[in-house]
């Protein structure tokens, strides 16, 4: 968690990157109009990932993705959309993370091999190469989804490669750089964009363990619809039922988000709507133990026989 | 001369093709898949019902065939009957899945191979979102900095299409597509809770209840998407195939086909599928039986055992063993290479007369396109492929969203045993997907995954036979040796995805 100090500095490590000038406390200042030449560049790249990130940025419905990355933000690569591929995409990339074509924001889909680097190579270099060269040049990262945030899938229990996340990979190697860390698997389309448009219109946004507290700053459970299912004692008993998914295995009193609010796919569902428990994809520990599953009725099985 | 084509994108994920081109030709291509998490070590040990979330997160683009492919092997060690609501959940998740990925894959992923962006400028119309899209390019291209227009510019150097109206035409049915695909993602999400990574899907069916209301949105939504297809989608494929028509022959696999079937119509898993599975060799198909499924590693990043059965499926990862080029293991079919995807699905089922629908739709455009139904083995036969098997699901959809029971359960209470396997296979929008699950001692002792890149963009086999895409590419004709904007026009029409394939 960062401190006042920390926060002001980063402050004005942002405002300089976007051209924002006597930029005051962020959240008193008015909006700022946006100017073309000073939208933030994005170089968006991805290390152990399965791209579901950007598929979820895809689904933002006002402003359309097409709006968000030219009138919000310029999206300068994207592997997913980029017409350009190949060796020329490397001179891109590469353009902009050696410091040539101005500043820039750097982020990033995925978790990082930091055990076996062979496994996520991009050209002629791993993926932390990239991650090195940007640590010099870019205004600040974002770190887009659990895996980048925490670490998620690719870090699960056993796994081979070592993965851990990118704020871990940077805090390691004491890179001093504005990092915001949006988890969710995947992250919802909302708290990524406007967390853009925060930073170009405002600036940074207030963090809570450098997560935007907006989105982040209260658990599932506390702003959840079926609380009251809760309170009353009303559990669901077996999986497809109503009512509380606590006894299930609902890790919604464990993980930051503002799903019970926000709804996904335009706010027509999400989990607890369609009797899912909540899997915490949002959490730190997403996924993370063998022995702390999903769901707790296997366990009641177990106990059964 | 030696290029290398990566990285590859307007796909999912890290490929490389490592290129020789001799005289203007393709003379070797190897696929290099360049990411590696290891679900498979990492799966062991965990909770069975673990499965069909984790893997899942193989792939945020086709996440549904993943819960799908996983639930049906879990349905298969757990041996419980499954709930008419149950499967007809499965298949509206997963189907409307299907119709998001083809429309991504045509506009957002392949598109600007064909399309000339530039052509915007040239735009003289009313219509406010084209003359904002013209402004800003406008804009970008005078503004004197780096890379202006990004993502959309740079490109590859080619011929891309000429007519302007066509062009505008396709950029604004490139926006149109984005706003589409989420109705189709929307729909799924009725029942699956979110997209991607649906929470909701579980072995035997959904949590989701059945709601008339829920049912009336989710028509509502797929009728929008289905005209989109018939009046855009199609229209658009047809437009490029007809500016294009040397990639008829272009870009053919040199091996069989192989589809497991898709969509199953009634609960159980072995009932009739929408689409037919079967292995296309030699010219004729046969049943699919998982036991002809083994996987080749001497030219993968591994030091287990090559050649395993999927049930005997163990992982070693070895990062810097000599002479391995690729992550990819290469499976084989009775020891033959084999194509999966659209065109497998498509023409497996054709071939066995099996779906009206499907031989109406394949015999009404080959005639339309003056080709044979074996061209579908093409750089535009794996894109019609897709808008056959769109049009198709589409339909289908709506008559199985009228057959769900509002008051019916929804998925079996599940029951799941201390030891078990199964197999589960489905179709995922690229193909072929297959799950192996064994429990033990209530855990997850084996999970093995043999996905549709796997076999499209696998390295050679132990017997030196290039995989599907490797096949595809030698021989192709290149006009920029360095560029090779042919070579990625085959490459987007298998629609690789680099973090199924390995995973």
């Amino acid at each position: 968690m960062i401190d006042r100090r920390q926060f002001l500095k980063l402050a004005a490590t942002l405002s300089a990157a976007f051209g924002v000038s006597n930029l005051p406390a962020p959240v008193a200042a008015a909006l700022k109009k946006i100017d073309p030449a000073s939208l933030p560049k994005l170089i968006y790249i991805q290390g152990l990932s399965c791209t579901g990130c950007s598929v979820s940025l895809l689904q933002a419905q006002s402003p359309s993705p097409a709006t968000l990355i030219t009138e919000y933000s310029q999206l300068a690569f994207h592997a997913d959309l980029s017409a350009i591929s190949g060796k020329k995409a490397l001179e891109l990339i590469e353009k902009f993370i050696t410091g040539q074509a101005g500043p820039y924001f750097l982020a990033v889909e995925g978790a990082v091999p930091a055990g076996m680097p062979e496994a996520c190579v991009i050209g002629e270099h791993p993926f932390a190469w990239y991650l090195d060269q940007a640590a010099t040049t870019m205004a600040g990262a974002v770190a887009v989804g659990t895996c980048a945030s925490h670490g998620g899938i690719p870090a699960a229990e056993g796994n081979p490669t070592g993965a851990i996340s990118v704020r871990d990979y940077y805090a390691a190697k004491k890179i001093d750089k504005p990092l915001i860390a949006i988890p969710g698997c995947p992250p919802h389309p909302d708290w990524v964009w406007q967390t853009v448009v925060h930073l170009v219109k405002i600036g940074l946004p207030e963090l809570v363990d450098g997560a935007p507290k907006l989105f982040f700053g209260s658990k599932v459970h506390d702003r959840c619809p079926r609380y009251h299912d809760f309170q009353q004692e009303i559990f669901a008993k077996k999986l497809g039922d109503s009512g509380c998914l606590f006894k299930l295995g609902c890790l919604g009193p464990d993980t930051d988000a503002d799903c019970p609010t926000r709804w996904w796919n335009g706010g027509q569902t999400w989990c607890i709507d369609t009797n899912a428990p909540c899997i915490g994809c949002a959490s730190p520990i997403f996924a993370r133990r063998k022995d702390f599953p999903f769901y707790r009725l296997n366990e009641q099985h177990k106990v059964s026989g | 001369m030696k290029v290398d084509l990566g990285p590859i994108t307007r796909i999912e994920g890290h490929l490389n093709v490592h290129t020789t081109v001799e005289n203007g030709v393709v003379a070797d291509a190897r696929c290099m898949g360049e990411m590696f998490r290891g679900f498979e070590v990492f799966l062991q040990g965990r909770d069975p019902l673990d499965a069909q979330q984790i893997t899942q997160r193989i792939c945020g683009v086709c996440p549904y065939a993943h819960a799908i492919a996983s639930s049906y092997a879990q349905e298969n060690a757990y041996q419980q009957p499954v709930p008419p609501n149950g499967r007809i959940l499965h298949n509206l998740i997963q189907g409307a899945n299907h119709l998001y990925d083809y429309l991504l894959h045509f506009y957002q992923l392949a598109a600007l191979d064909f399309v000339d962006i530039t052509a915007i400028l040239k735009y003289t119309g009313k219509d406010t979102e084209l003359l904002k899209i013209k402004a800003w390019v406008q804009a970008e291209v005078a503004s004197g900095k780096p890379f202006p227009a990004a993502p959309f510019l740079p490109r590859l150097t080619g011929n891309y299409i000429a007519d302007t109206d066509l062009n505008i035409g396709a950029i604004k049915h490139y926006l149109e597509a984005m706003a589409i695909e989420q109705k189709a993602n929307q729909a799924s999400a009725i029942f699956g809770g979110k997209f991607p990574h649906a929470t909701a899907i579980f072995p035997t069916g959904c949590t989701q209840t059945p709601r008339i209301d829920l049912i009336t949105n989710y028509i509502s939504l797929i009728q929008e998407v289905r005209d989109f297809i018939h009046n855009k989608y199609i229209p658009d494929v047809a437009a490029v195939a007809a500016g294009f028509p040397d990639y008829w022959n272009i870009g053919a696999s040199k091996g069989g086909f192989l589809s497991y079937g898709l969509l199953p119509l009634t609960p159980a898993l072995d009932s009739e599928r929408l689409f037919a599975p079967g292995v296309l060799l030699d010219g004729a198909v046969a049943v699919v039986d998982f036991e002809r499924i083994t996987q080749d590693i001497n030219n993968a990043k591994y030091s287990s055992p090559t050649g395993l059965k999927v049930r005997d499926g163990v992982l070693t990862p070895d990062p810097t063993k000599a002479d391995a080029y690729s992550w990819i293991k290469a499976p084989r079919y009775n020891g033959k290479m084999v194509e999966v995807g659209p065109a497998a699905r498509v023409m497996v089922d054709y071939l066995q007369g099996h779906n009206p629908t499907v031989k109406k739709l394949v015999e009404h455009f080959a005639a339309a396109a003056k080709i044979q139904a074996h061209q579908l083995n093409s750089v535009l036969g794996r894109h019609l492929s897709r808008a056959i098997c769109a049009a198709t699901i589409a339909d289908f959809l709506l008559a199985e969203a009228e057959r769900l029971d509002p008051n019916g359960p929804t998925m079996a209470d599940l029951n799941i045993p201390a030891s078990a396997e199964g197999f589960g296979a489905t179709e995922a929008s690229r193909g072929g997907l297959l799950h192996y699950i064994r429990i033990e001692n209530h855990k997850i002792a084996r999970y093995e995954c043999v996905v549709p890149t796997t076999w499209n963009a696998s390295p050679r086999d132990d017997q030196g036979t290039p995989g599907a895409m490797e096949s595809a590419l030698i021989g192709t004709k290149v006009a920029n040796a360095e560029e090779q904007m042919e070579s990625v026009r085959i490459v987007h029409s298998f629609d690789p995805c680099i973090a199924c394939a390995v995973h």
